[in-house]
């Protein structure tokens, strides 16, 4: 992959770093989010976002207005905007985007193994998936038993298949079966995409690798805490870490042999950005650990803009917009739920 | 005529009405578009205003026949063309339409889904047919354990992949391509029909998931093949069935579209007029009683009678008892800026509003944009029609009015009305010249000392054509054009700061800030323009004659030891004295009206100690705000003297562009006669004509390309640099904003 310079950045993806630089701009601000928690019902949101960039996206078609239907609007919203990005991007931005969609063709995978474990129908999962990582073996994903039929069978042919090599098993699949799986494909993937950013060098190299390595580590941090209760082994959960972030190897060895909540927070203690997270919040703030790893991804992404000339821009845009409807869902969800007081939950973007 | 050169003079206006009549009343405002409605309620959002309701049933109708154009287009039925409705849109219509379109769109969708699902079953026995069809030949030998179905074209490679992998060859696959029928066009995706002979039930069974996955359609096959052949003729007679039925509903849906198109039109700018109607009513206020709707409007002062008519006429219309009240109202709020245009003068002013939209009432540039054109040099004709097609035609003038001036056409004069100069008298016996001295000298020089050489009358207009057969040609030229672009631009940075004048007067400080600005200006820069012209009229030696740059810089650092700089004999004392006097009006500037306001703020403090003392806080509050705005008035001040007089100096400067532009054109025209057409011209033997007609094509176009279009821009671009910065900034603020009124006729301009 060719070390990006300046000169030479523009020829290839400056129309679209433009683009995306435009789209940005239409990112909601705190205002928009104050006059939002404002509103009494789904249709004065409505009406508020048409004056965002937004526009009609809510008002078209009859059907009745419900959070599900935002929801579905807003990632319909994302998903064409990342097409258009996806379809007139030359390597290596086509790489780099592609590499985007893996993480949610990863979940795909994972949400219809256990949907096929619970009997359920795929015509009735698909819908369901996220549409970022749509692809054409997908349906077949229910049929497999095992791990290992899984991948020479059905994930082969797709890019998914370059993050196997660990997964490969031929026990029978089960729900935890499907988590670990889930846990390792992602350790690899975020692995690869770490080695891609590296790889490019330059400001890419700069803003992207921050960022997958609070990815990693923030996994790092989740599988740790949700094992707790399982029966998930130290050493089990040391073989799903990502070795990217800056938990490795020290972090990686003290979590792995953390037992409880403390002893997680004792680690974190260690790093100053990870203590802030798991800082006891102030008196008053409902936020919980995801919220506070929310809000600096978020911050992490703003940061991207800062900088011309690398692919960053895409990932933080992208991350930036989901955290958006991630927003106005949450705010909707009030808003329907009369939960006024937990209303401004939201993480503002810029 | 003051409209012309300012904005039109606004007034703020009340406007109260009846509730019923508001509809009708706005109506005819709107039709008048002469009135911006004044936001009453500011602070409310959107979703808190009183009409929001019938704003989103008018969006909600909006929807409904965006939905119905769609359709309409969809179907191929034409659209009646423009059709501009005079009625008046009044609140039960609102409901009339509403029920109209709910109606018809509940029609056309259910037509629609019936359609679709008419459609779906009729492709499926289309593909049931074809699985028939095929089917036979897929068979080797009777088998009863199969899976037969319809899968998308691109997903078949993929599907078959995966069976191989999952099964391991161990399945018979057979497909074919469907071909399509024409007839039945409306569903053009390619489809493949697939048989997959297998083993064991589990296997049918995963395969049965698999095709769920691949939305391939499974249908049921009866295995011999006289049941087959039964279903295949049960299948097409439902197939003619179904087609006759489509057929119908596929008529039921044009005419109701049809019907739907003709008022389309119609219904689109009612529901427009009255959106914006209702928009419009958002920004009143309503009095308590809820009777009387209470408006301000901005209007031109010129309008207001008429503006009154359209009122009473709208209220009349409504029945209304009680006529509409106007009530002109003082204000200190800043006016809307408004400057009425013709198609003429709209390019212009459409130039200035890009670089800021003027204060109220100050003086309008737009008048002067042209006199920036004069700038463009050399003989072309610009016949292009796009939108500034005025600009265009007024620069195409201007350039051939320079390219006279110059004499300068495809880099050659006309000699029309014969040289000042003449070679013969430069021989023998009236001058030096022999005929030796022309095979001798490569250069020769025209002595105008020389009785007869020049005639002592100038050429009658522009330049002397005999200079473009000059070895100094360049050198001459550049210096004419050089001074030429100082002359100019000094004069229209003069020009740009009297205008400034005139916004003074509104504005009362003439002396504090025009009349130093000019002295400085003029002290210094007419000074040199005094030089440039005075150096033109009295004949010197060329060898003792003074450079007037030198000569210039040497007056600002009062150095006068160094020897040929002296034009005439009191130039050491008019210098000094001029360079004195404009350094004197910099403080003059800076200082006197910052300190003329720092006296008038003394003599308010005294007064508000007095109000103060009668514990009149509101008074004092506003004291405190005078004194921050001392310090404001005495930076801003500080910045405007030193932008004015370093921008004099760059501003000068600046206007060189004139000359560097007029030479590169020139040089460039030079290089493309010389270079192009010249070649061929020049070949003597019979090919030469053909030769002729190749390069005259080059010519042609690179002249048309680079010196019409490419120059052609570039010119405008420099002329509008030097406009908004070297001109505007002299006298132009252009901090106003713009006067947007309610108009129905630009709504639909805008679509």
């Amino acid at each position: 992959i060719a070390n990006h310079t300046h000169p030479y950045f523009n020829v290839d993806h400056g129309y679209l770093e433009g683009l995306v630089r435009g789209l940005k701009a239409g990112i909601l601000t705190r205002s928009d989010y104050h006059n939002l928690a404002q509103c009494d019902t789904l249709e004065d949101m409505k009406l508020h976002l048409q004056s965002t960039d937004y526009g009609s996206l809510l008002t078209a078609g009859n059907e009745d207005l419900t959070v599900s239907l935002i929801d579905h609007r807003l990632k319909e919203n994302i998903l064409t905007e990342f097409r258009c990005l996806r379809s007139h991007s030359l390597p290596p931005l086509s790489t780099f985007l592609d590499y985007i969609t893996y993480s949610y063709m990863i979940d795909n995978v994972v949400m219809l193994i256990t949907g096929a474990l619970k009997q359920r129908d795929v015509a009735e999962l698909l819908p369901r998936c996220h549409p970022l990582g749509m692809f054409d073996q997908m349906a077949a994903v229910g049929i497999a038993r095992t791990p290992a039929e899984l991948y020479s069978a059905i994930l082969v042919d797709t890019p998914l298949a370059l993050f196997f090599q660990d997964a490969v098993s031929e026990a029978n699949l089960d729900e935890m079966g499907a988590e670990i799986i889930r846990n390792k494909l992602y350790k690899a993937y975020l692995e690869a995409f770490y080695k891609f950013c590296q790889e490019s060098g330059g400001a890419t190299k700069n803003i992207m690798c921050p960022i997958l390595e609070f990815e990693a580590d923030r996994r790092a941090f989740i599988i740790t805490v949700n094992s707790f209760g399982t029966d998930l082994s130290g050493v089990g959960r040391s073989a799903l870490y990502p070795s990217c972030g800056r938990l490795y190897p020290e972090g990686l060895r003290l979590l792995a042999r953390a037992e409880d909540y403390e002893q997680v927070k004792a680690v974190a203690d260690y790093y100053p950005d990870y203590k802030l997270i798991f800082d006891e919040p102030e008196a008053g703030s409902s936020r919980t650990l995801e919220d506070r790893f929310f809000e600096r991804e978020v911050k992490l992404n703003t940061l991207a803009f800062l900088e011309q000339f690398h692919l960053g821009v895409f990932y933080s845009y992208l991350k930036l917009k989901e955290q958006e409807a991630r927003n106005i869902i949450w705010i909707a969800e009030c808003v329907t739920q009369r939960q006024k007081s937990k209303i401004d939950n939201y993480i503002p973007i810029f | 005529m003051d409209s012309f050169f300012r904005s039109e003079e606004m007034c703020l206006v009340q406007l109260f009405f009846q509730t019923e009549s508001a509809h009708n009343c706005i109506n005819e405002l709107g039709h008048l578009g002469l009135v911006q409605f004044k936001d009453l309620n500011p602070g409310t959002v959107a979703f808190q205003r009183r009409f929001v309701k019938e704003v989103k049933k008018c969006e909600e109708m909006e929807r409904i026949l965006r939905f119905l154009e769609n359709e309409v287009v969809k179907s191929n039925i034409p659209i009646p063309a423009d059709f501009t409705s005079e009625t008046i849109p009044v609140p039960r219509d609102v409901l009339d339409l509403e029920s109209r379109f709910d109606k018809l769109e509940q029609e056309l969708k259910e037509i629609n889904s019936n359609r679709d699902t008419l459609r779906q079953n009729f492709t499926q026995l289309m593909e049931i047919n074809h699985l028939l069809k095929v089917f036979d030949a897929f068979l080797f030998y009777p088998h009863d354990r199969f899976v037969a179905g319809v899968i998308k074209h691109e997903r078949f490679p993929a599907f078959e992949k995966i069976l191989w992998r999952l099964f391991h060859g161990n399945f018979v696959l057979r497909h074919a391509e469907i071909k399509p029928h024409e007839e039945e066009n409306m569903d053009p995706v390619k489809k493949d029909v697939f048989v997959v002979f297998v083993q064991g039930d589990q296997i049918r069974g995963k395969i049965r998931k698999l095709c769920d996955g691949f939305h391939a359609s499974m249908y049921p096959c009866p295995n011999n093949a006289y049941a087959r052949k039964e279903m295949r003729t049960n299948v097409n007679t439902r197939i003619e069935d179904l087609r006759l039925v489509l057929k119908r509903t596929e008529e039921f849906r044009e005419t109701t579209l049809t019907a739907a198109a003709a008022n389309l039109q119609e219904w689109a700018s009612k529901v427009k007029k009255m959106k914006a109607i209702y928009y419009t009513l958002n920004l009143c206020n309503i009095d308590i009683t809820q009777k009387l709707i209470v408006a301000e409007i901005w209007c031109p002062v010129s309008d207001l009678n008429s503006v009154h008519t359209a009122l009473i006429h709208g209220s009349e219309q409504s029945g209304s008892s009680l006529s509409p009240v106007v009530n002109r109202i003082q204000t200190q709020q800043t006016p809307p800026t408004f400057n009425r245009v013709t198609s003429f003068t709209s390019g212009f002013q459409s130039i200035i509003d890009a670089y800021g939209v003027g204060n109220y009432q100050e003086i309008n540039p737009a008048v002067h944009c042209f006199d920036c054109n004069v700038s463009y040099p050399s003989l072309q004709l610009i016949d292009m029609l796009v939108d500034g097609r005025y600009i265009i035609f007024l620069m195409g003038l201007f350039s051939i009015y320079t390219g006279l001036i110059y004499n300068d056409c495809f880099s050659k004069s006309f000699n029309v009305f014969g040289s000042s100069w003449s070679v013969r008298p430069m021989f023998h016996p009236h001058g030096p010249w022999t005929n030796d001295t022309l095979h001798d000298s490569g250069h020769l020089h025209l002595d105008p000392l020389v009785s007869g050489v020049y005639s002592g009358n100038p050429y009658p207009f522009g330049v002397d054509p005999i200079w473009n057969i000059a070895s100094n040609k360049l050198s001459f030229l550049n210096s004419y054009k050089m001074k030429m672009s100082v002359i100019m631009g000094v004069a229209h940075m003069l020009f740009g700061v009297t205008l400034s004048l005139v916004n003074y007067i509104n504005l009362k400080d003439v002396a504090l800030q025009f009349i130093p600005e000019v002295i400085f200006m003029l002290s210094l820069f007419g000074y040199l323009i005094f030089l440039i012209l005075y150096k033109w009229c009295v004949v010197m030696k060329s060898e003792s004659a003074p450079s007037i740059l030198l000569l210039f810089i040497n007056m600002m650092l009062f150095d006068y030891s160094s020897e040929g700089t002296v034009l005439y004999r009191t130039q050491k004392p008019v210098q000094i004295f001029l360079v004195v006097v404009a350094v004197l009006m910099v403080p003059w500037l800076l200082f006197a009206k910052p300190l003329l306001l720092y006296r008038k703020h003394k003599q308010l403090k005294f007064l508000s100690l007095l109000f103060c003392l009668s514990l009149f806080f509101g008074v004092k509050k506003a004291f405190v705000s005078l004194q921050v705005s001392m310090a404001d008035i005495f930076v801003y001040q500080g910045i405007h003297t030193i932008e004015y007089c370093l921008g004099c100096i760059s501003n000068t400067a600046s206007y060189l562009r004139l000359w560097a532009l007029s030479l590169a054109h020139a040089e460039l025209s030079e290089v493309l006669w010389k270079m192009v057409l010249q070649v061929a011209l020049r070949v003597t033997s019979g090919m030469g004509s053909v030769l002729l007609a190749v390069t005259f094509a080059a010519f042609a176009v690179l002249t048309v390309t680079i010196l019409l279009v490419m120059e052609g821009l570039s010119a405008f671009l420099h002329a509008l640099r030097l406009h908004w910065v070297e001109f505007q900034n002299k006298f132009y603020k252009g901090s106003g904003y713009k006067f947007t009124p309610l108009s129905f006729d630009r709504m639909r301009d805008m679509q």
